[in-house]
């Protein structure tokens, strides 16, 4: 018999080595699951850029996910649901994977990258109507929040489809910059955006695509396991259910609110009026913004990403609740925006989601009620947010129908 | 003395073919652990940006 002890030697280490990167896989999804309840609390980027704590997440039966944007992290107040439901008063915490600028296609990555660990599991995604009002996604959100292990999950996942997987490809390929040192990559998504036979490329590239995935995966295990040894915690989180008191809640942050809104008639929060000053100095005819606004409703972006990411949450199998906040009426009102104009935004939202058959709560009722927001981009205020953690308290308990 | 001792116990230790294979083993396993310290640090930073809202 020929001896090939290098070609015996090399195939044993390859077998030892995928043996060690399994038992490391398991040992790291473990402590994750262990520590998960203290670590979701804390904000960590480590949670919003990789996947290994939000998949931990999905997996414990009281923790709410909830992707979203600034409307999400602006105002620091004990009534955001991370903090207020912090102490499980009703049998769950929120856990936020937010971060300021976040936008659609963003969680649609992020969402992409977790996988089946969602299947049949509430998540929230929550929205606000500035980025389908106010312009299109800037380049700098978006490479603000572009993760790479993100991105090669949602390309490379063999949980979606080609459909989806296109739309997001051409979608990513919008923002060259944070491609420029991947062109590997770039050349994947360039391949998967054509018909075949260039498409074949992209069949071609997917197992190096797959294996840098799993080298990335393995990179987040061990940098939540480093954290971990550098941040001893304490995996036990305190418990303390009680019943809500959510008028005497609400009232408290209505108050509060109004203390903060001190300085004009809109409700916007003192520290930004001086934003609108300027833009309300001279008189503004009713209206007269209309069309433009009805122009840029019906022709964001943002829609699209908005479908890519229902798309990616209903072949994931998740059960959604799409939390959007209200038109601030009277500010858009005296911006020149009539009622009727801003509810574009209501119909196009129904519109859009309604073929992926998800729970959209709108908030529309809330619209004129000026303390809700803190600016006309809706960025939820304290007596907003509690209006939200009563929602998000009735769709965990399963209190919200299907449409 | 003792360097010639230790270099018959390594030329003999790898012409056994199995003792042979295991140091081989050992070799790329230190190869490949190597790398995992120099390149195994992944970068989940994102691109600094200042928020200005919409």
């Amino acid at each position: 018999m020929k001896r090939t002890p290098h070609l015996t030697a090399g195939v044993a280490s390859v077998i030892l080595l995928v043996a060690g990167m399994t038992g490391f896989n398991y040992y790291a999804g473990s402590l994750e699951s262990k520590y998960i309840h203290a670590l979701g609390s804390l904000d960590l980027q480590q949670t919003r850029n990789g996947i290994a704590l939000q998949q931990a997440a999905f997996q414990q039966p009281d923790l709410l996910p909830i992707y979203g944007s600034s409307e999400i992290t602006m105002v620091d107040t004990p009534y955001q649901a991370n903090i207020f439901f912090d102490t499980y008063p009703s049998g769950f915490a929120a856990i936020d994977i937010a971060n300021l600028g976040m936008s659609s296609i963003t969680m649609a990555q992020n969402l992409a990258a977790v996988g089946p660990a969602i299947r049949g599991k509430k998540v929230v995604i929550s929205i606000t109507p500035a980025p389908f009002t106010m312009g299109a996604l800037s380049e700098q959100y978006y490479a603000g929040n572009y993760t790479r292990l993100h991105a090669y999950e949602m390309i490379y996942s063999p949980y979606l489809s080609l459909d989806t997987k296109s739309a997001a490809a051409k979608r990513m390929l919008e923002f060259p910059a944070t491609l420029q040192a991947d062109p590997f990559l770039k050349l994947t998504l360039s391949a998967l955006n054509r018909p075949s036979p260039v498409r074949l490329f992209y069949y071609i590239a997917w197992p190096f695509g797959e294996l840098q995935t799993i080298v990335m995966r393995l990179q987040d295990h061990a940098a939540v396991i480093a954290y971990l040894q550098s941040h001893p915690l304490r995996a036990e989180v305190s418990r303390q259910p009680r019943a809500i008191d959510w008028p005497g809640t609400l009232a408290a942050a209505s108050q509060e609110q109004k203390l903060h809104t001190l300085n004009n008639p809109y409700g916007v929060e003192d520290t930004k009026w001086k934003n609108y000053q300027q833009l309300l100095a001279n008189p503004i005819i009713p209206g007269s913004g209309d069309s433009r606004f009805v122009r840029n409703v019906q022709g964001a972006r943002e829609w699209d990403d908005l479908k890519i990411l229902l798309g990616v949450l209903r072949e994931l199998g998740a059960k959604p609740l799409i939390l959007s906040r209200p038109m601030n009426v009277h500010l858009w009102e005296a911006l020149g925006v009539s009622e009727q104009a801003q509810n574009t935004f209501y119909t196009k939202l129904q519109d859009v989601s309604a073929p992926y058959n998800v729970l959209v709560v709108d908030y529309r009722e809330y619209g004129t009620d000026i303390y809700f927001s803190i600016d006309q981009a809706a960025h939820t205020s304290r007596k907003g947010w509690v209006h939200v953690d009563q929602t998000l308290d009735d769709f965990f308990h399963g209190r919200i129908q299907q449409p | 003395m003792w360097i010639k001792r230790l270099t018959t116990f390594f030329t003999d230790a790898y012409n056994n073919p199995s003792t042979k294979t295991i140091l081989l083993v050992l070799y790329y396993l230190a190869i490949i652990a190597g790398l995992i310290a120099m390149y195994g640090k992944g970068d989940f930073s994102t691109a600094k940006f200042v928020y200005q809202g919409f």
